[in-house]
């Protein structure tokens, strides 16, 4: 340190005293400044680097530890497959298929090496994206640019996409250097084999396999299942990092569910509710419940026209039209209402006036509180006072003098309105509760509305004198049809179901459900004599009340006018519903049944008209199907088919003589000796007392006759224009009490062989007995 | 031996503050004085320049190596300060029997051989390295420093792979790849720093404005070339190997003001010696970065030159000046509103935890987001070394300017701490042996890149913790690079260099 000790000052002193800069010699200062530079790099530039990464460390430490770890833990959600829903066959309704997802990583199409081979790794995967899944070119390179690391391309791509899409992966990384820019991810999604059938109950999943209406929707924590997960601490590139933090959480399955609903009693009901809509032109929908009147289970729930499960987005072209006429702030309003109008569940989420259905239950209770008797008699005048407003029976010139039984069969308004005074409007605000009426029914379903009905004290006498016959009150058609069924049963009040039990994945049974009594409302006396009434007015009445030829039914048609409607829609005077409540047997109640039709806007808009022969043709099907024993009335048997037996292969004589004793008319046809073949052929249907037509060689074959019309014809008519010809008809429909022929299935003029069976379709004649 | 008063011809070395330096006898074989200008006026009665560069001269005019003849004075005792120091040297060798009658001799060679060895002789290469010690007092590199170094390497290095391999995994397919990458660079760095070690730092003194010049070649050049990622001119790539002209324009800083401050640092008080090269410099360098654009350079170049001015002997009120010119530049931006749009073109400096996921800001502060992360993930201990969770590619590049966040993810503040200590230590050991050198220019140079770690370690570390906006700082040791790296341990090499000087007079 030569300077310093150049310096005479011994080097102590200087540090301590600050000499006058004119007195310091250069080495003096440069020495000090250098002291200065230490000071300020080390104590200032190092302190505030140490002060700043303390500051981090210690005291936004947890804060930035939090967000760095919810960046770093990947959580991979296993997708859990959502149940399956089985009708009660164990018939698939709806399921959930694997399919997958098609993901981007935009951020992994950037190439620091090579710009222009990241850009033509873009164009690639556009293309090859674009065509495999039928997206737009241009869309799907635009997602390639953006700079993040997670777009979907498309969901729901099935298997084959899938393999493509594969092989584009597999390129892209081989002929471009680019890595997990397109990924493939687990997705499942939801199949309805049947399209529409039972859609109002079993409603449909979102694309993340939500449920968004009915079962699907109601059972969706069961059908859901519990998505699994897989936390790992993974890089930004979403690959595992190679320590270990991993957790694993296995998926669990959703449950599968089995409705009450019969799939074959659900299309028979579907069938013939949908060919009731479009004759009558039904405006509002038309809705039908079938209903086990002993337990409450939902056999069948049709809400007619019901829609695509498989398209719940797709509105018809009308809708569509009348969508895009509007003005183009109201149409996502409009599509949204359309939409939610096409999947409202009409049958327990709306509610509806039942009229003269309503009439059972009032009859009931008036027969419960011993008010009336079968004999009581009532007199109709055509028309009633009841405090200063007159009220009109249906029939203007009145149903004269008339038992109960009767009044209930000519559903008498002023009888009713006498039967409802009787009862007195408290005992009848408590059966109206009784009934379940002022309750939701419970059904588990999602949407179920309230009733509307008079408040406590605000029922007049006009209110009740018009409740008594069913009118000015709105009730849900599930209310409805289990107030029958309680009528039915013995009084008992159920709570209807459409899901019998739940089971899991791997078949065990989690949940089972009962059925479950609310409360006993009329007494089993009560029931079985308002069976017998309610079985008489359909024996009576016949085809307009819903008469199924070999069953005993019981039932009660309505048609109730639709009050306080904002826009008259029908061609009618006044928009109506008409409905039909009714249930078989009439002295083994089974099952129940409402068929409802809002608005029909056709040639009729009685219940008698318009509801019972779609009634009657549905449980023409559903009866035998449900195996409810037959009871044929003697006239019944006058149309009952019989199945051919087998004559071929017998002489002449022999076969005359079997089809003889098997109660068939026979004509020979041709001049062999041993029949050689039969109409109609071995076990198809036959009405009794049918002309079996034998051949005995193959000339006789080719002779035919002509088909006569058989339209208008009442059944014995029919009987004998087609023995006249020498053909064999098959009944069908409301047969009997003034059914009358309304299609036959081989066109009239039509040569057919002889023997053939025409099979014909009745229906309630239209001309007479309106008994609403 | 007897003593050095009895002896009348020493060898010398003049330096330019027209002091004389008696060389030591080891010292002699390589170094070269710097002498453009001996004041012989300050010494008339005690010296005469017998030997020069093989030839006698008159005078000391531009000589380097030299034999002086001392006259002793008659009173022994009277002598000047100056002439006591040379006295008190360790003298190599006199042959004032061979100059008593040989003031003209010119040549060498010419001599007989018998006395040959008699007279002064450049010593062989083999000798020259004998005597030159690794790590000693005197001729030896200072040994604390050098440890510091090697320390610093070291753990950079280890640190270094630790933050790269996962990145390196990823983008390059072999874990592997920085470091084979910087340990090749390491071999040449410290190669370089050896042999710079062994070498005259004095002959810098010459090529001073000649680097200057190359420093603003190279930053032509660079704006020349076609720019690489995202538009921006930092690097000059030479095949596999990147060159940062801003690395070469740091060093070329320093060396020219310590050469300008050494040989004018008398005058260095007026402005025309200190302000106006001040500005000429930074401002031109500065404009060439703006370009580039590297506004950390020009930070870096900015706080190099004010240190190196201010070391050099600029008066303090310049500097006082020039901070309350620059505060009012700043205030005039801020109220024009001219700093914030400043501010925003600083890749989103400070919006790093505040930004929206997936807006530009989100992506511009990733790295410096990531980096918060990684340091607040740390705490006080560290998850451990190699547990870092924030260099699996969420931290871009972690192996570079943001290496210091996953140390303090994996090392925690402690270690982050120790680290700065050692770079502290590093710091005070360079600048106070530069303090020791024997020669104003050895003193400024010493400093000044000493210094430069200090600052561009600080620099860094208010960078990867959002004080500063994210501009590419590099961590000196730590930092993947080659020319960076490589620049720094030649850097250091003549820090050595300056360190064997400094020593001698420690016995």
């Amino acid at each position: 340190m030569d300077e310093n000790r150049s310096n005479e000052k011994p080097r102590a002193e200087q540090f301590k005293r600050k000499p006058k800069r004119t007195q310091k010699g250069p080495n003096q200062r440069l020495r000090q400044r250098a002291a200065v530079l230490i000071m300020i790099i080390l104590v200032l530039g190092f302190g505030a680097a140490t002060a700043r990464l303390a500051l981090l460390t210690l005291v936004h430490g947890s804060e930035l530890q939090e967000r760095a770890v919810d960046q770093q833990l990947a959580d991979t959600t296993l997708t859990a497959k959502r149940g399956t829903i089985y009708d009660a066959n164990g018939n698939v309704l709806a399921e959930s298929a694997s399919v997958w997802q098609v993901v981007m990583s935009p951020i992994n199409f950037e190439d620091k090496d090579d710009e222009e081979r990241g850009e033509a790794a873009r164009e690639a995967a556009a293309r090859g994206l674009s065509e495999i899944l039928g997206l737009d070119y241009e869309n799907v390179l635009e997602k390639t640019r953006q700079k993040s690391y997670y777009t979907v391309v498309k969901r729901k791509v099935e298997v084959e996409e899938r393999d493509k899409v594969l092989e584009l992966i597999e390129t892209l990384s081989k002929d471009y250097k680019c890595y997990g820019a397109v990924s493939l991810l687990d997705d499942y999604k939801r199949y309805y084999p049947h399209n529409d059938l039972a859609s109002c109950v079993i409603g449909f999943a979102g694309s993340d396999e939500q449920g968004l209406e009915g079962v699907e929707y109601e059972y969706d924590k069961y059908l859901a299942g519990t998505p699994g997960r897989i936390i790992t601490a993974q890089n930004a590139q979403g690959t595992d990092m190679p320590f270990a933090y991993e957790q694993n959480i296995a998926s669990k399955d959703g449950d599968n569910i089995y409705l009450t609903i019969d799939q074959n009693v659900q299309s028979i009901c579907e069938k013939y509710m949908a060919q009731g809509v479009a004759e009558n032109n039904v405006l509002n929908k038309g809705v039908c419940i079938a209903m086990d009147v002993n337990t409450g289970a939902i056999k069948a729930m049709v809400v007619s026209p019901g829609y695509d499960l498989n398209n719940p987005y797709e509105l018809t072209n009308e809708e569509k039209r009348k969508i895009s006429s509007l003005p183009e702030n109201e149409r996502e309003a409009a599509e949204g209402e359309a939409l939610s109008a096409k999947w409202r569940n009409k049958a327990v989420a709306d509610t509806y006036m039942p009229g003269s259905v309503f009439k059972m239950c009032t009859a009931a209770m008036a027969l419960e509180e011993g008010k009336v008797t079968e004999e009581s008699i009532f007199v109709c005048s055509g028309s009633m006072v009841v405090e200063d407003k007159t009220i009109h029976c249906h029939n203007l010139g009145g149903h004269g003098t008339q038992t109960f039984v009767e009044a209930v069969c000519n559903s008498c308004n002023p009888a009713f309105i006498q039967i409802g005074q009787l009862v007195g409007i408290q005992k009848f605000r408590d059966y109206y509760k009784g009934f379940g009426f002022s309750e939701k029914s419970g059904i588990d379903l999602p949407g179920e509305s309230d009733d509307t009905f008079w408040a406590e004290g605000t029922m007049t006498e006009v209110d009740f004198a018009v409740a008594s016959f069913g009118q000015n009150f709105g009730i849900t058609p599930i209310q409805m049809i289990t107030a029958c069924s309680a009528v039915a049963n013995g009084g008992y009040v159920l709570q209807p179901y459409v899901v019998s039990r739940i089971t899991d994945s791997k078949g065990n049974v989690i949940k089972s459900v009962e059925k479950k009594i609310k409360r006993q409302v009329v007494s089993n006396k009560t029931s079985e004599r308002m069976n017998a009434i309610l079985g008489y007015n359909s024996e009576k009445s016949g085809s307009t009340a819903g008469y199924v030829a070999g069953y005993k039914i019981a039932a009660k048609t309505g048609t109730s006018e639709k009050i306080g409607v904002v826009e008259k829609q029908s061609t009618f005077e006044e928009d109506y519903i008409s409905s039909l409540c009714g249930y078989a047997p009439a002295d083994d109640p089974q099952i129940a049944m409402l068929v409802f039709f809002d608005t029909p806007s056709g040639k009729a808009y009685y219940g008698s008209q318009v509801a019972s022969p779609v009634f009657i043709n549905i449980m023409t099907e559903v009866l035998p199907y449900l195996e409810v024993k037959t009871n044929y009335s003697e006239e019944d048997l006058k149309y009952l088919d019989t199945s051919a037996g087998d004559y071929t292969g017998l002489t002449v004589e022999q076969a005359t003589e079997k089809a003889k004793a098997d109660g068939f008319t026979v004509s020979v046809k041709g001049y062999g000796e041993k029949v050689i073949s039969q109409l109609p052929g071995v076990s198809s249907k036959v009405s009794a007392g049918g002309n079996i037509v034998l051949f005995t060689d193959d000339e006789s074959k080719t002779e035919t006759v002509s088909v006569p019309d058989f339209k208008d014809c009442t059944a014995s008519d029919a009987n004998l224009i087609a023995a006249g010809n020498g053909l064999n008809i098959s009944f069908k429909g409301a047969v009997r009490s003034g059914g009358i022929c309304t299609a036959q299935d081989i066109k009239e003029g039509e040569n057919v062989p002889p023997g053939t069976v025409i099979t014909l379709t009745f229906s309630a004649a239209s001309s007479e007995g309106f008994n609403d | 031996m007897c003593s050095p008063l009895n002896r009348r011809y020493f060898y010398v070395r003049l330096s330019i503050e027209t002091q004389l330096l008696v060389q030591r006898s080891r010292a002699h074989t390589w170094v070269r004085p710097y002498t453009k200008k001996v004041n012989t006026q300050s010494f008339p009665k005690i010296m005469t320049v017998l030997f020069k560069k093989g030839s006698f001269a008159d005078g000391a005019a531009a000589g380097s190596t030299a034999l002086l003849r001392i006259e002793k004075p008659k009173g022994g005792n009277n002598l000047a300060p100056n002439l006591k120091m040379i006295l008190r040297g360790d003298v190599n060798r006199v042959y004032d029997h061979r100059y008593k009658h040989g003031q003209n001799a010119g040549d060498q060679k010419a001599m007989p051989k018998e006395d040959k060895e008699r007279f002064f002789v450049r010593p062989s290469r083999q000798r020259k390295m004998k005597n030159a010690k690794w790590f000693a007092v005197g001729m030896g590199i200072d040994l604390p420093f050098c440890i510091i170094i090697l320390i610093l390497l070291i753990i950079g290095t280890i640190m270094m792979f630790s933050a790269s391999y996962a990145f390196s995994y990823y983008t390059q397919g072999d874990s592997f790849f920085y470091l084979t990458r910087q340990l090749i660079f390491i071999g040449i760095g410290l190669a370089a720093m050896i042999v710079l070690s062994f070498f005259n730092y004095n002959k810098l003194h010459k090529v001073a404005p000649f680097v200057l010049g190359v420093a603003y070649f190279t930053l032509f050049l660079v704006l020349v070339l076609p720019s690489g990622e995202g538009g921006v001119k930092r690097w000059i790539s030479l095949g596999s190997f990147n060159l940062q002209p801003s690395e070469i324009a740091k060093f070329a800083v320093i060396l020219f003001f310590a050469h300008w401050a050494s040989k004018y640092y008398n005058l260095m008080q007026l402005p025309k010696y200190s302000v106006l090269p001040g500005v000429i410099v930074f401002g031109t360098i500065s404009g060439l970065l703006l370009l580039e654009p590297h506004y950390s350079g020009i930070v870096i170049v900015g706080v190099l030159t004010v240190i190196m001015l201010y070391i050099g002997g600029m008066k303090t009120k310049y500097l006082i000046v020039g901070g309350i010119v620059l505060v009012g530049i700043i205030l005039i931006l801020a109220v024009s509103g001219g700093l914030s749009y400043a501010m925003s073109r600083m890749d989103g400096w400070g919006e790093a935890l505040s930004a929206e996921r997936g807006t530009d800001m989100w992506n511009d502060t990733w790295q410096t987001r990531n980096s918060l992360y990684a340091i607040g993930s740390g705490g006080l201990w560290g998850l451990g070394l190699g547990q870092s969770h924030q260099k699996f590619l969420y931290l871009p590049e972690p192996q570079n300017d943001f290496i210091f966040a996953i140390v303090v993810e994996e090392l925690g503040l402690i270690g982050a701490i120790i680290i700065l200590l050692i770079f502290a230590l590093l710091v005070w050991r360079g600048i106070t042996l530069s303090l020791r050198a024997k020669d104003k220019f050895g003193k400024l140079l010493g400093i000044g890149l000493t210094s430069q770690i200090g600052v561009q370690v600080v620099l860094n570390i208010l960078v990867i913790t959002d004080w500063l906006p994210n501009t590419g700082i590099s961590l000196p040791f730590f930092s993947y690079g080659g020319s960076s790296l490589i620049m720094l341990l030649a850097q250091m090499g003549i820090v050595l260099s300056i360190s064997r000087t400094a020593n001698i007079e420690k016995q």
